[in-house]
């Protein structure tokens, strides 16, 4: 079986600046793999790089998803091949009507399929269905893409997209960061219904908390751009009583 | 330069009156602005003046315009000026409320456009003197129609010097559109707005001239005790535009929008100029201002906001911002405030400014591709502006120009590259 992601020995580059320095991972359909790590280790780089952000150069080793490289794609042409991120920071469009920025991207996703662009009335209907799962409104749904949103309101329209898009795999950019305990609960809550045996997800975050809500099946610990230690669940259970300079220390 | 020399050729010629004699005198004198000239330091005439131009003497037959094809949508009458000349049968079933004369016949009319004309404007003499087609527009009461005023014509060596006084009576309502769309020579038209106490203009100006094509138009405004104009210009067109526009606030309570969107690509050039005179208190301006440029075409947006000493309690605001689709784009602004009243409320600024990478970033991130990712931050962009726009019909027509120079270079939804 093809993994639907797997990483091979990668490194990036942020300017001059190496931040991975060789990566490995394979995630296999249905799995959700957490990515800790202390501030500074390449979180965030990791999640940018998978992406196709602009300024985050990859110096060696490979991404594939499908058994296929997306180095050579662009950022749309890899959301349209399956990958979404959920960004640690969501950007504000002023000006940018989320129903027509929503109708978009399901769009750009159907026409690459070699579907029909969706039908606006039914198009309405679902967003509005899945929004209220995640206890978004119809006065949300209205703005210009997150602007004027709480910071869990960010969130929260994060996760309405990737349950719009539908995508193969997930990249959970510290998603818990900035939410409440109440938040937390509403988009892990988002999260889960999206677990399904054809997706795959990259949950990255600093804290255990979050992996009380979303339940790994691995976990990696991610620190100075390496996988230092690889588990189970039980692995942020560890990092939580003794932090990461234990696990620094055994690497 | 010899008078003679000077383009438009002008020798055939035949001025009347006093008003226009003195305007041909001091276009003579003056002639185009040089290289040194102040409020002309960003946009240089030198193409203008070099070009061989004569005047149209005959209604030249042409196809309609884009203009005649916005009006049906906007359900305007259309009044048609092809190469500077009035189509007379288009005079015919004006709507309610309007009446239209003969500006060369009217010397009153004449004095009171030469008042209104911006100053030192070298259309304001020229167009006045050769007035290609001149125009009184009377408005009283509530106008049933807009009007739309369509500036047509096909040949590329004529100059066109249309001159248009628009009065409105006490009260008076009226939605107007003037809609350039031409490959003339030159096309410079000369407009006068009277709008009398407590009326109301809704107006938008659309330029969409051919590619070779320059337009340099002269605007006048007179707003007179609580009158509104609610104007709005678009730039698109031509190779080189210049849109300059006086208004003076001479009754309390009156209400000047003038905002503005100029798109330029390839080598073009659009200039949005405006000045904005307080000549009394209690009265309020608001400029929205948004250009963007490709290739390397060059923008400039000067405004100016003159406060007079008793013109207490104004509000006059302007704000002017620009993208640069490409490096070798060029946006200059020159936003000037001269407040001479201690008790106003006035505010300006400008910048310029490239697409965000990261905004950028995110909507592709989404799968939408670049092409179309672009596009809707630039309609976020000019939303603003377009948004200052309060009648729905101009508000749709001006959308729909917008709207297709976005498509033309595949800014908008643009499938073909990301199939």
């Amino acid at each position: 079986m093809t993994a639907l992601l797997e990483i091979r020995d990668l490194h990036a580059s942020v300017g001059d600046q190496p931040i991975l320095k060789g990566i490995n991972l394979t995630l296999n359909a249905g799995e959700v793999h957490a990515i800790m790590g202390p501030n500074g280790s390449g979180k965030s780089t990791m999640s940018y790089v998978l992406a196709g952000r602009d300024g985050y150069e990859v110096t060696g080793g490979d991404v594939l998803i499908n058994g296929e490289s997306v180095l050579e794609m662009s950022p749309d042409e890899r959301a349209r091949a399956g990958m979404f991120l959920a960004f640690q920071y969501p950007v504000e469009l002023p000006g940018v009507g989320g129903m027509s920025f929503l109708r978009a991207a399901v769009n750009a996703r159907r026409l690459e399929a070699g579907e029909e662009e969706v039908d606006q009335l039914a198009f309405v209907k679902m967003v509005r269905a899945k929004a209220r799962d995640l206890g978004i409104s119809d006065d949300m749904l209205k703005r210009a893409v997150n602007v004027g949103f709480s910071g869990g309101e960010k969130k929260r329209y994060e996760i309405l997209q990737m349950a719009l898009l539908e995508p193969v795999i997930a990249v959970l950019d510290e998603t818990d960061s900035g939410l409440d305990v109440d938040a937390l609960k509403i988009v892990s809550d988002g999260v889960n219904m999206l677990r399904s045996p054809e997706r795959t997800m990259l949950v990255i975050t600093h804290y255990q908390r979050l992996l009380n809500h979303i339940v790994p099946d691995y976990v990696h610990i991610l620190a100075d751009g390496r996988i230092r230690r690889s588990g189970g669940k039980e692995l942020a259970l560890e990092v939580e009583e003794s932090g990461y300079a234990g696990i620094d220390d055994a690497a | 330069m010899p008078a003679l020399m000077m383009q438009p050729d002008l020798s055939n010629l035949e001025v009347t009156g006093a008003v226009r004699t003195a305007a041909l005198n001091s276009w003579r004198e003056t002639g185009w602005p040089g290289p040194r000239a102040e409020t002309w330091r960003y946009t240089r005439l030198d193409g203008v003046s070099n070009r061989q131009l004569t005047l149209a003497t005959t209604l030249a037959p042409t196809a309609d315009g884009g203009g005649v094809s916005a009006a049906v949508e906007l359900g305007a009458h259309v009044l048609r000026i092809v190469d500077g000349i009035v189509d007379v049968a288009s005079l015919d079933g004006l709507p309610l409320g309007l009446t239209c004369g003969m500006l060369a016949d009217d010397q009153a009319a004449q004095d009171a456009l030469a008042a209104l004309a911006p100053e030192n404007h070298p259309v304001s003499a020229l167009s006045m003197a050769v007035m290609s087609c001149g125009l009184v527009l009377d408005v009283d009461g509530m106008v049933d129609r807009p009007l739309m005023l369509s500036f047509e014509g096909a040949n590329d060596r004529v100059s066109a010097h249309p001159a248009v006084l628009v009065r409105m009576a006490p009260g008076a309502r009226m939605v107007m559109a003037e809609w350039h769309q031409s490959s003339v020579g030159l096309s410079a038209p000369l407009i006068g707005l009277d709008i009398g106490a407590n009326a109301r203009l809704d107006f938008a100006k659309i330029q969409i001239e051919g590619g070779s094509t320059a337009h340099i138009a002269a605007t006048g405004v007179r707003l007179h005790e609580s009158a509104v104009l609610a104007g709005f210009s678009l730039s698109v067109g031509g190779e080189l535009a210049r849109l300059e526009t006086h208004v003076t606030m001479a009754g309390s309570d009156a209400d000047c929008q003038l905002s503005a969107i100029y798109l330029g690509r390839g080598q073009q050039h659009h200039d949005i100029t405006t000045m904005l005179h307080h000549a009394v208190g209690h009265c309020k301006s608001d400029q929205v201002i948004r250009g963007v440029l490709d290739d390397r075409a060059r923008g400039v947006y000067q405004g100016k906001v003159r406060v007079a000493e008793d013109a207490q309690k104004t509000d006059g605001q302007q704000m002017s911002r620009a993208l640069l689709l490409s490096r070798k784009a060029e946006a200059d602004a020159k936003p000037e405030l001269e407040i001479y009243a201690d008790d106003v409320i006035c505010a300006h600024g400008a910048t310029v400014g490239e697409l965000d990478a990261t905004q950028m970033f995110y909507l592709t991130s989404r799968g939408i591709p670049e092409a179309q990712a672009r596009g809707m931050l630039i309609e976020a962009f000019l939303i603003d502006a377009i948004e200052t726009v309060e009648h729905d019909g101009l508000g749709q027509m001006l959308r729909k120009v917008a709207e297709a120079w976005m498509s033309k270079t595949g800014i908008a939804e643009d499938r073909a590259d990301h199939g």
